[in-house]
């Protein structure tokens, strides 16, 4: 036994290593990529209970038109469908709130009401407007069921505003930027229904 | 057991304090770490006696940062939500594979070797349901996809799902057996004039 003998088997396990490792690896990959997106997919479409729809929302984004909106910018929509019937629609809307930009999911069911709000992202002040953030929302469930004529264009505001919605307390522009970018999302599923819910409604 | 010694064992607290804040992440680990152990205890006695000081150490290092890593991959096929919370302290129990080579751990005997092992695996299990139950108020929760475990008191105190709170917990448990197994000599203390 010598100190090469040694330092072969060594390399020879490096070697063994770093096959074994890639080979584990490469038939692996595919199915650990599957996991990943349902979690991702899991945890973003929280808002929807997980038995309501069947199909992979994330996996078809629907091409959507004029995405400026009054007060805020679409930047996705994807289509929840159950035994092919469309069930619900998700918007991804973009607003401008008080630090800067607030980035919602809205989902809203085939008649125009709303399901749910979650904020995808937001740098509101911690403790005032970050409340925004958390999950789940008790300040972004009293806007479920609501429709884009249900309140009407009045009432679709702060109560400081002469609306019909508490807002979050000592955050103002969040709120209005929240209420502003969730009517803008139900208006424009009222003006383009029948290309969000496709064919076959 | 001199000091560098006892310095490299505590690098264990790490897997046991970060890994307990649940029963379902503390099986999870020590599944990973009996199966790479196990592995890498099959695998060593073979190469051992063919390598010379420095090369058996480089040996168990390649070795178990095979298995951890091959480990690691499978978990992340199989229980993907487990490997993102803990996924962190895989690569530790590579490094616990060359500090049990490097201490001796493996010229003691067979039944030494399983005692250690079955004390390590008891505490932490016992650790993670401590845990669980005081920082949660549930046990065997995350367990399966259907079962929610059961659920004691719903608020539970939230400093010992930290790890300074496991700190904590630890120091009550090392106590509590201090005083189990030396009870005489305590008593003898309060004796003195």
């Amino acid at each position: 036994m010598n100190r090469t003998a040694s330092a072969f088997i060594v390399l020879l396990l490096a070697v063994i290593g770093i096959g074994a490792t890639y080979f584990v690896q490469r038939i692996n990959a595919p199915q650990i990529a599957a996991e990943q997106r349902l979690i991702e997919s899991r945890k973003l479409l929280d808002l929807l209970p997980l038995e309501t729809y069947d199909n992979q929302p994330l996996e078809q984004p629907l091409d959507l038109t004029d995405t400026t909106l009054s007060h805020s910018t679409l930047s996705g929509g994807y289509r929840a469908t159950r035994d092919g019937q469309a069930v619900a629609i998700l918007l991804r809307t973009q607003t401008q709130g008080y630090a800067g930009a607030i980035e919602l999911l809205i989902a809203i069911d085939t008649t125009g009401k709303l399901l749910a709000v979650k904020t995808l992202e937001q740098t509101e002040t911690p403790a005032l407007g970050g409340h925004l953030g958390d999950w789940p929302n008790a300040w972004l469930q009293t806007f479920t069921g609501q429709s884009a004529k249900e309140p009407t264009d009045a009432g679709w505001a702060l109560k400081k505003d002469q609306g019909q919605f508490d807002q979050i307390a000592g955050a103002t522009i969040t709120s209005r930027a929240a209420i502003s970018a969730i009517h803008d999302a139900l208006r424009y599923f009222d003006e383009h229904r029948s290309a969000l819910l496709g064919s076959g409604t | 057991m001199n000091r560098s010694a006892a310095l490299a064992n505590a690098l264990m607290l790490t897997l046991l304090l970060g890994t307990s804040d649940s029963l379902a992440g503390a099986l999870g680990a020590l599944l990973m770490f009996a199966s790479v152990v196990g592995l890498y205890g099959l695998c060593m006695p073979v190469l051992r006696p063919r390598l010379t000081g420095t090369s058996a150490l480089l040996a168990g290092l390649l070795l178990a940062a095979t298995f951890s890593s091959c480990a690691d991959l499978l978990a992340q096929r199989w229980f993907l939500p487990w490997q993102q919370t803990f996924g962190l302290y895989a690569g530790l129990i590579a490094l616990q594979c060359v500090v049990l080579e490097h201490n001796g751990f493996w010229r003691s005997s067979l039944v030494e070797r399983l005692k250690l092992c079955g004390m390590f695996g008891g505490l932490m299990l016992l650790l993670a349901g401590l845990r669980e139950l005081i920082g949660h108020g549930s046990l065997g929760r995350g367990l399966s996809e259907d079962w929610p475990g059961f659920v004691v008191f719903s608020e539970g105190l939230h400093l010992i799902t930290l790890i300074p709170g496991a700190f904590i917990l630890l120091a009550l448990l090392l106590a509590a057996r201090q005083a189990l197994i030396r009870p005489n000599s305590i008593s003898k203390e309060t004796h003195r004039p």
